[in-house]
């Protein structure tokens, strides 16, 4: 008596510390949970830059928003931004505004490459530098001398007379679209001019404050600029829009679901019992379970992904079964078995049911995906933690003559009678045949689906302006693009002009319209080298270009002389470090990973990138060293692919060490109780085929967590026999049900894979409901059926 | 203090009205380039034509032919008869502003100049002279200063670049109507 007393005891002083954790964690510190769908995705364990290149490019992005504000002329277009930017900047604390690349910059970025200039050129005038004797570039220094509108050039004809430096300024300027314009930043498609608003978040991207803090400003901005402007065009883009709509829609499903199933569950337990006293006792049980998971996740992952909460969510679906069964038995019992005796006898039952539960979610602790090991933990705990209350407390709490008697109406008691029954009779080998040919025909038409839209499911109008802005913009795609890695940073970017080599064709050819490398800003040490050879060699020597142009404009040795050392003078050695510290680098810094993991790394990234060119473009970087193409579209639907095959074999294995569990107690009845789950599995995989749908992970983690669930039905009803004991059957009904109240729910989801996780549950978990008592073993006498009462 | 500005700015509206507007018409430009650090000034000739919403040609005849072609979408130098270079809007999208410039300052046409520049100047007798300040500071440390002279049409422009390398172009034998332009011009178009 003691012992338990000092358990229960024991038991309160935890759940007071959850309480005050919980409250501490809410209150205190405002936890947010993340809603970063890809969190769900394992870190590429094989390759530390690989996910450090991954990282960049996410990076870049997340706190990134960009907005366009257009309009079909330039004066409206700005009149609509001011109006925009003033609501904007009315919150400089929650975003900031990146407008200074204006002229002045950019001219300042132009200067500090003065002094670089007789080494910067473009691949095609380096190629014609090689190639073109001295007519071609007199000619060009006379056409730029005689040009009328010199105004465009960036230096005096005499610091650049053959024009490549220009060329050169002209090319990287042409990497974007976007010029500056009366101090703002500018880009038109032709029909509409546009006022280009680069925006940097200052506060994280992913979490729920942020996302609902920047939605409501840029409504309220577009509104702004919508009032001064009627026919204002505003396109936004950015991490932080899809966060916030993915967001949106997992937080309206984690209401729904959670009160969906809590009512649900209340609705079922007054119907069963006609008191509140049950629902208030399976309540508290849920309740404990989701405190203590919420605090022990938080303290093992030190962060919530909103996925968990919302698949957590589902756990009350599967936390009450213990207390349902705990409390189906205890209007069963007679009123001389005190409760903890009766506690005593369900313990192995309720043991069983905890493990197989709990060993299901471990195989989902198992993946690498951070975001499924934080739900199975979630889920687990959850389960230990309601279990542990209804073991410590319901004996303490629900007395013998706490719940009155209830009557089961007769056409419930009498529907087990009727239940077929497996038998070695022709019936059940018709129906064997016809379930073999059924399980045949669906599995065979089941396809496989790794797609990553599995796991984002944007809004329309969101991708549309997406692609709009993408295209207005000309921004590289952040999911394919080429890691350069070498050990030191010369011979990375060496490997840069390699492939820059193999691109160039594929630009003529209008398979990417371009492409942004360091390279492009920095020649590698002995690019410039053989550049200061190529320009001595073939312009400043005695026979070059340049003497020749004298003699065509009538300078004489003095002029020679003079613009000879000029250029010579403006052939410095350009340096990465001293680049990566200016202004103009910014936007390209995202390139450089720098040094990592023993050596130095960058990435290439493409411009105007359709899908056929995939290919093409993996396979320029095929016998290069140190490049390699990285598509993580295809990389994560390979990963997909990857932990749906893994995780077929975990569901496999879990089968026998379930059945492994529960032989020593059931021996040669273990089948009965496993076999309903494992068939209803079946049934669910051919359904699913039937229904047209492809195999994809989340289908094969909800058959996972369908073994956990079922299996509990098989014990609960193997410890007592469908037949003899109404009570066990009523708690395999009353579970079943809110189960598919909650799973059922999440199939509503608009996130195809929580749909799909809801909806393998919903077949599941009907089928193994519905055929579970066919495997009964224990003889019907209809007289025992209802004794009880 | 809110008059101020008004006394000082051009009178743009006087010299719009002196000018005229003509669809197209075509010249004998004189181009004078002195550019830091050559003694002698280069210096070349050729004949123009602006055409009301469509562009500019300019053909260099002396020292050696050259002829550009700039339209609202893109630059084209032609190097003979074949296209040497082509600059368009979709790449380079500072050819629109560019050539709307060059246009203007051809036609004369101080509404649009204003929207870039700051305009100051004074007209006496059906003779002008305004000078043009970019707005935009990036704009100013490249371009420097224009001025403009003319009656009827644009006589003189002057472009003083930052780099200290200053043009100077005259515009005489100014026709216009269908006949202005030769008929090999008119292909070009």
């Amino acid at each position: 008596m003691k012992r338990r007393n000092l358990l229960a005891g024991f038991w309160g002083l935890v759940v007071g510390l959850l309480l005050l954790h919980n409250a501490y964690l809410w209150l205190g510190e405002r936890i947010a949970p993340d809603t970063d769908i890809l969190a769900l995705l394992p870190a590429q364990r094989q390759d530390p830059v690989l996910q450090q290149s991954f990282a960049r490019m996410a990076e870049a992005a997340q706190q990134r928003l960009i907005v366009v504000v257009g309009a079909d002329d330039w004066a409206e277009a700005r009149r609509a931004a001011d109006a925009y930017r003033a609501v904007l900047k009315s919150r400089d604390d929650l975003m900031q505004l990146n407008e200074h690349i204006t002229d002045q910059a950019l001219s300042d970025g132009l200067a500090q490459f003065q002094r670089h200039r007789a080494l910067l050129f473009t691949g095609e005038d380096e190629a014609a530098l090689r190639d073109q004797g001295n007519e071609y570039w007199v000619d060009r220094a006379l056409a730029n001398l005689y040009s009328p509108f010199g105004g465009v050039k960036p230096v005096a004809w005499q610091d650049d007379p053959f024009g490549w430096f220009g060329a050169w300024v002209q090319a990287r300027a042409q990497e974007t679209p976007v010029r500056p314009r009366d101090g703002q930043l500018y880009v038109g498609d032709g029909q509409r001019e546009y006022v280009v608003l680069p925006i940097t978040l200052r506060v994280p991207a992913f979490s729920l404050a942020t996302q609902q803090a920047t939605m409501a400003l840029l409504e309220q901005a577009r509104r702004a600029a919508q009032k001064m402007v009627p026919q204002v065009e505003v396109l936004v883009a950015g991490v932080v829009v899809h966060a916030a709509a993915a967001g949106e829609q997992a937080s309206w499903e984690l209401s729904v679901i959670g009160f969906g199933s809590i009512l649900g569950i209340v609705l079922l337990i007054w119907l069963a019992f006609h008191s509140l006293k049950p629902i208030a006792l399976v309540m508290l049980s849920v309740v404990v379970g989701c405190l203590g998971a919420l605090s022990a996740s938080w303290l093992l992952f030190d962060r919530l992904h909103l996925l968990s909460l919302v698949l957590g969510a589902s756990l009350i679906g599967g936390a009450q079964d213990f207390g349902i069964y705990f409390l189906c038995n205890r209007v069963g019992a007679d009123a001389q078995v005190d409760s903890w005796q009766l506690l005593r006898h369900l313990l192995p039952a309720l043991l069983l049911a905890l493990i197989t539960t709990v060993v299901g979610y471990m195989g989902l602790a198992l993946t690498p995906f951070p975001g499924l090991r934080q739900i199975a933990v979630f889920s687990a705990l959850g389960l230990v933690f309601a279990w542990l209350t209804v073991v410590f407390w319901f004996p303490l709490l629900v007395r013998p003559d706490t719940l009155a008697k209830i009557q089961l109406p007769d056409w419930y008691t009498g529907s087990m009678a009727h239940w077929p029954l497996l038998g070695r009779d022709r019936r059940t080998l018709v129906v064997a045949m016809l379930f073999a040919a059924l399980a045949i025909f669906g599995c065979s038409r089941l396809g496989i689906s790794d797609d990553i839209r599995l796991l984002q499911n944007p809004p329309k109008g969101l991708l549309d302006d997406q692609i709009k802005l993408s295209k207005l913009l000309d921004l590289p795609t952040p999911a394919q693009f080429y890691l350069v890695r070498g050990a030191t940073a010369e011979a990375v970017l060496q490997r840069e002009e390699a492939l820059e080599q193999r691109l160039d064709p594929l630009i003529a050819k209008r398979l990417i319209s371009g492409y942004h490398a360091m390279s492009n800003w920095v020649p590698s040490e002995r690019t410039q080298v053989a550049r200061v050879q190529l320009i001595e060699q073939k312009v400043l020597s005695d026979s070059g270009a340049l003497a020749v142009l004298a003699a065509r404009i009538g300078e004489d040795d003095k002029w020679l002389a003079a613009t000879r050392q000029r250029l010579r003078a403006a052939a410095l050695p350009l340096r990465l470090d001293d680049f990566l510290k200016t202004a103009t680098s910014e936007p390209w810094r995202y390139l450089w990973i720098g040094q990592v993991d023993g050596g130095y790394a960058s990435i290439v990234a493409l411009k105007g990138l359709g899908r056929t060119g995939l290919p093409i473009l993996e396979n320029a970087a095929a016998g290069l060293d140190g490049v390699r193409w990285v598509d993580t579209v295809d990389a994560i639907s390979r990963v997909l692919g990857y932990y749906r095959h893994y995780m077929s074999w975990v569901v496999a294995l879990s089968y026998i060490a379930v059945y492994g569990l529960l032989y020593p107690r059931y021996r040669g009845a273990t089948w009965r109780v496993l076999a309903p789950t494992a068939l209803a599995s079946v049934a669910t995989l051919a359904l699913l085929g039937i229904a047209g749908q492809s195999l994809q992970l989340f289908h094969v983690l909800a058959l996972m967590l369908i073994l956990g669930v079922g299996v509990d039905y098989g014990i609960f009803l193997q410890e007592h026999g469908a037949r003899r004991d109404p009570i066990a059957w009523l708690a395999v009904v009353l579970s079943a049900l809110s189960t598919l109240l909650s799973f059922g729910l999440l199939s509503l989801s608009k996130t195809p894979a929580l749909q799909a996780f809801g909806f393998t549950m919903l077949i599941g978990t009907t089928v193994v409901w519905l055929i579970v008592p066919c495997f009964d073993n224990h003889p019907v006498e209809k007289e025992e059926a209802t004794a009880g009462f | 203090m809110a008059c101020l500005p008004l006394l000082g700015a051009a009178p743009v509206a006087q010299i719009q009205a002196v000018l005229a507007k003509p669809k197209v018409f075509c010249g004998r430009f004189d181009q004078n380039k002195q550019l830091v650090g050559l003694k002698k000034p280069v210096t070349s000739n050729g004949r123009f034509c602006v055409i009301a919403d469509k562009g500019v040609l300019w053909r260099t005849l002396q020292p050696f032919p050259n002829t550009l072609r700039l339209t609202r979408d893109e630059i084209v130098q032609f190097r003979g008869e074949r296209v040497g270079m082509r600059l368009d809007a979709g790449k380079e999208p500072t050819v629109r502003m560019v050539n709307n410039v060059l246009f203007s300052l051809l036609a004369g046409d101080l509404g649009q100049l204003e929207k870039l520049f700051d305009i100051d100047g004074s007209i006496e007798g059906g003779h002008w002279n305004v000078t043009l300040k970019a707005r935009a500071p990036g704009l100013a440390k490249v371009i420097g200063a224009i001025s403009l002279a003319g009656g009827v049409y644009v006589q003189q422009v002057t472009i003083s670049e930052a780099s200290g390398d200053r043009t100077t172009i005259v515009f005489t034998a100014i026709e216009t109507g269908d006949t202005a332009m030769t008929a090999d011009e008119a292909a070009l178009f």
